[in-house]
């Protein structure tokens, strides 16, 4: 039981680091952000700056929010929702040959490899679903 | 009996828990607004597509075209300007055609301000005539700087 828990822990762990490392240089410097965004072609205008806005801080939170008991639950779900969004924005980009960088973590002129940011957000909502199913029963056991 | 009770339970603290995550986010995208790091969404954009501030036209060493009635042209435009009155398209084309032949550079259309329409439109029709040339429409028009 207490390997199981370490593991959980770990996994916790890794998404905590992918998002709150993901979130952080977007806030510092939400203008490159934007260009990223608007890269994908599917958003334009003030629906950029939104998204630049306030998808950062919302990485954010729920990175921070795995930690804290009271908002796990939320905070996996969004993360997943969230990785969904990403494999399909990736995967449309990829089939539109579109040579973008693709605003993931640390903002740098690089061409994305779709294959590799599929897989890792594939390999991530796998993580997140297993984080979500032990504190959803965690929560059931604990007479909630 | 129970299990319904338990799920509608955690559906509403997992509800709650949104609600609190969605509030801490407005409150640190608003931080980020309070510090000025990130832009207003909703503010008018400096410029839009197709129009160039006068300090960058001023660098890039540009055609200027000017695009008022003739008497505002005699009476003072930016240094090398060329008039092209939109009743008389075809002249004014020939001339700038002539100018950017010789050195191809940045085309920049003028107004008497920031609301006349005429700039836009005639960066409009010279992108159609001129679909290799870089053309834009002055933000703020000659009020900008009369010459």
């Amino acid at each position: 039981m207490k390997f199981v828990n370490c593991i959980v822990l770990l996994v916790r762990l890794v998404l905590v680091a992918a998002f709150l490392l993901a979130a952080i240089p977007k806030i510092q410097n939400p203008v490159t952000f934007a260009i990223s965004v608007e890269s994908y072609r599917i958003l334009a205008g003030q629906a950029v700056l939104w998204v630049a806005l306030v998808l950062p801080w919302l990485e954010l939170v729920i990175g921070f929010g795995l930690l804290i008991p009271k908002m796990r639950r939320a905070s996996s779900l969004l993360i997943i929702v969230l990785l969904f969004i990403f494999v399909g924005l990736h995967a449309s980009a990829w089939i539109r040959g579109l040579d973008i960088n693709c605003g993931c973590y640390a903002i740098e002129n690089v061409s994305s490899n779709y294959f590799l940011l599929i897989s890792r957000n594939c390999a991530l909502i796998i993580a997140a679903v297993f984080v979500l199913a032990r504190d959803w029963r965690n929560h059931a056991w604990n007479g909630k | 009996m129970g299990a319904p009770n338990n799920l509608a339970l955690a559906l509403r603290e997992v509800a709650r828990e949104l609600f609190f995550i969605a509030a801490l986010t407005v409150i640190g995208a608003s931080f980020s607004l309070y510090l000025g790091h990130a832009q207003v969404p909703w503010a008018e954009p400096e410029i839009t597509a197709g129009e160039i501030q006068l300090a960058d036209a001023l660098v890039l060493d540009v055609i200027w075209v000017d695009a008022r009635s003739n008497e505002e042209f005699e009476a003072g435009h930016y240094s090398g300007a060329i008039h092209i009155d939109e009743s008389d398209w075809d002249s004014g084309l020939v001339i700038l055609m002539d100018r950017w032949l010789e050195v191809p550079r940045p085309i920049v259309i003028y107004c008497g301000s920031e609301d006349c329409g005429s700039s836009r439109r005639l960066a409009d029709r010279l992108r159609q005539a001129l679909p290799e040339g870089e053309i834009y429409s002055l933000k703020g028009g000659s009020e900008e700087r009369p010459q």
